[in-house]
């Protein structure tokens, strides 16, 4: 029997695992849909006059690459769900005397073709909302039919989801301890140093200098946005560094302050792994940034288009950048909103024997589903104020003007980021221990 | 129908118990009655209605028909079936304890906190709690242990957690599912005398289900089941009392 046969068997649709499996193809029909959709839009920037290209195609860019980090939280939460799915089929084969090598290309393939079946039920959605997006207004006119791909587009970006399940599958897997007896996760306890806090500030320094001296450096457009876009993939990283050491710090003072048993167990839950919990709302911290960043320039820039527009691209460009950073909020937050309803319902389902004791036991479902929550929001409003206060930190002239300049504007973008935390929170609703145990009873 | 004696007013009285999954018939008619301080082993082969009967007599399944009274000293009569959900739940917590074969600790929690979970959900400040189930830990010769994880500790001890757990609540009635199923043979009778001492000898009922004769003959009482039928009634050092159910 081959791994291919062996791969499908375990991991055809069945009725025992049919909500994880719905659950895994789902968050790879979002992935594949809102990769399709930033593409699309990006795409439409290429139908623009040259001059206003090389101004929109650079922001495409670095729009792009700053919702990398939640795609990316996504997809791995995905596959991560994918190998959780057969936890049992894959112990089973263990048990058969299926050698660890066997087993993670059973899992590689199994991940990848879920989210083959994942993405190309993205391309139909992406076709399905297409529509909706193209109504987004640049350069003073609807995007229209600019937001369909070419073919070969779609059919590279359905490669890349795939291959980013099969890469995070392997990844995963080295998280899981696959038995004979059982599939069980490795349970350690990181504690993020004050060193990882050290090498961030002295990393932000460094960019900082970086980018106010650019313009000594060199004169040439191409290099400065090569840069620029390398800066903000670097600060990211950085963001992954300090994430895990500022949840640790606020889980240990939570932990210290809980007076309830909802508080008590949430502020274990994110000391049990801080970088977890990061790694969770790293798209908040994310949208922090856009929001003051990219929403202080696109006050400032507001400010000064108030003179008469004689329809050149550039008249366009102060609101177009507004409408860049509410997109790419509101995409960040969908991100965020998704992994977290599929991490959170995959860590449901993966406690299900625990949850359905402790509610025999008499702890009310409502106090486990408070501390899940709970685990997810603190790690989230923590990530979103540290990081909004950072941001401002950083650009603070630019942000005091951008409040005292266009005040609607900055308040349009602290109602998208308000918004966005609430979309966060109703996303986890699904899953909600009494719901999603007792269905179907 | 089979009746059985019993000495003491009983804390828990199941009259013509009767469960059913789909054709599966897991309660056939089950009367029994457990008095305060008595420890009443349910025995029987696998697929027999021990489980279920333990679920039903401590409210977490209701059975289809049948009625089940709550009558502990000093509070009103309980008809557990006439409860809602949320009530039984409530009563669970309050009144009963539970230490099942897994442990249901909470792995994140430490030793001391899932010990002092149980009071808190019930309203205790988290200082008290945790004093409490410093002191109950301690008694179970786990002192020194109460910060670590549940990860951190062997079998053995991870069930002398879950019996304080059971006990730190001054719960009347602890029910144990196979609580030394998971251990080998020495742990288990470690366990099972902190067990035995931690309720009947502290005036408590303990229910428990068991496949292992010699954890059922430390027990006061031994029920078999067999199909969803009680088919006997045994004290230790009497008789044992043979029925059919029908």
């Amino acid at each position: 029997m081959n791994l291919l046969h062996l791969a499908w068997l375990l991991g055809r649709p069945a009725k025992a695992r049919l909500a994880p499996q719905v659950l895994t193809v789902s968050a790879y029909a979002m992935v594949s849909t809102i990769l399709l959709i930033v593409l699309g839009g990006a795409y439409s920037f290429t139908s623009f006059e040259a001059e206003a290209q090389g101004a929109y195609l650079p922001l495409a860019g670095i729009a792009v690459v700053l919702l990398v980090v939640p795609l990316l939280v996504l997809g791995s939460a995905a596959a991560r769900l994918s190998a959780r799915a057969n936890d049992r089929a894959l112990s089973s084969l263990r048990l058969l005397g299926g050698t660890g090598a066997q087993i993670s290309a059973v899992t590689v393939i199994q991940a990848a073709a879920t989210a083959c079946a994942g993405a190309l039920a993205g391309v139909v959605l992406y076709l399905a909302c297409a529509p909706l997006a193209s109504l987004i207004r640049f350069q003073g006119a609807p995007i229209g039919k600019a937001i369909y791909l070419p073919a070969w587009i779609v059919a590279i970006a359905v490669f890349a989801v795939v291959l980013l399940s099969a890469i995070s599958a392997a990844a995963g897997l080295r998280k899981l301890v696959i038995s004979p007896l059982s599939v069980a996760t490795r349970r350690t306890v990181p504690v993020p140093s004050w060193v990882r806090a050290l090498i961030s500030v002295g990393s932000i320094i460094v960019l900082c200098l970086v980018f106010l001296n650019l313009g000594k450096v060199t004169e040439s457009i191409a290099v400065i946005i090569v840069v620029i876009l390398a800066g903000f993939g670097f600060g990211l990283l950085v963001l992954n560094l300090v994430g895990p050491y500022l949840v640790s710090k606020v889980g240990k003072r939570k932990l210290k302050t809980a007076k309830t048993p909802q508080q008590l167990l949430a502020a274990r839950m994110i000391l049990e792994s801080p970088a977890e919990s990061w790694r969770q709302v790293s798209g908040v911290a994310m949208a922090s940034f856009v929001a003051v960043v990219g929403g202080s320039g696109a006050a400032l820039m507001q400010q000064s288009a108030t003179d008469v527009i004689d329809h050149s691209w550039y008249d366009y460009l102060p609101g177009d950048i507004l409408t860049g950073v509410l997109v790419t909020l509101a995409i960040t937050f969908i991100c965020v909103a998704t992994s977290s309803a599929i991490s959170q319902s995959a860590s449901t389902l993966d406690r299900a024997p625990l949850y359905s004791g402790l509610h025999r036991l008499g702890m009310p479902y409502s106090t486990m589903n408070s501390a899940r929550t709970n685990s997810l929001m603190i790690p989230a409003l923590t990530a979103s104020i540290g990081f909004a206060i950072a941001s401002t930190v950083l650009v603070l002239p630019l942000a005091g003007m951008a409040v005292i300049l266009s005040p609607l504007t900055v308040l349009t973008v602290i109602v998208a980021v308000l918004l966005g935390l609430l979309l966060v929170r109703a996303s986890i609703l699904v899953a909600d221990p009494k719901k999603l145990l007792t269905a179907g009873r | 129908m089979l009746e059985n004696s019993i000495d003491h007013p009983p804390v828990l009285n199941a009259q013509d118990l009767r469960r059913s999954f789909g054709s599966t018939t897991a309660l056939n008619g089950v009367n029994l009655k457990i008095s305060l301080g008595e420890s009443l082993a349910i025995m029987g082969p696998s697929g027999s209605g021990k489980s279920t009967l333990l679920h039903a007599l401590a409210g977490i399944e209701l059975p289809d028909t049948g009625s089940l009274i709550l009558d502990l000293p000093g509070q009103a009569r309980v008809d557990l079936q006439q409860l809602n959900d949320k009530a039984r739940t409530k009563l669970r917590r309050q009144s009963f304890g539970f230490v099942f074969q897994a442990g249901l600790l909470i792995p994140e929690l430490t030793a001391e906190e899932n010990v002092a979970m149980a009071l808190m959900i019930n309203g205790t400040s988290r200082q008290t709690a945790m004093m409490q189930a410093g002191q109950v830990l301690a008694a179970l010769g786990l002192a020194g242990m109460e910060q670590r994880r549940i990860g951190q500790l062997s079998g053995g001890q991870m069930q002398r957690v879950a019996i304080a757990r059971a006990q730190v609540t001054g719960a009347m009635v602890v029910f144990a599912d196979e609580p030394t199923g998971a251990l080998d043979s020495t742990t288990g009778a470690e366990v099972l005398d902190v067990l035995l001492a931690c309720t009947v000898g502290a005036g408590k009922s303990l229910v428990m289900v068991t496949h292992d004769p010699s954890v059922a003959e430390r027990c006061d009482r031994v029920v078999k089941l067999s199909d969803g039928n009680l088919i006997s009634d045994s004290r230790q050092g009497s008789s044992t009392f043979v029925g059919q159910t029908r």
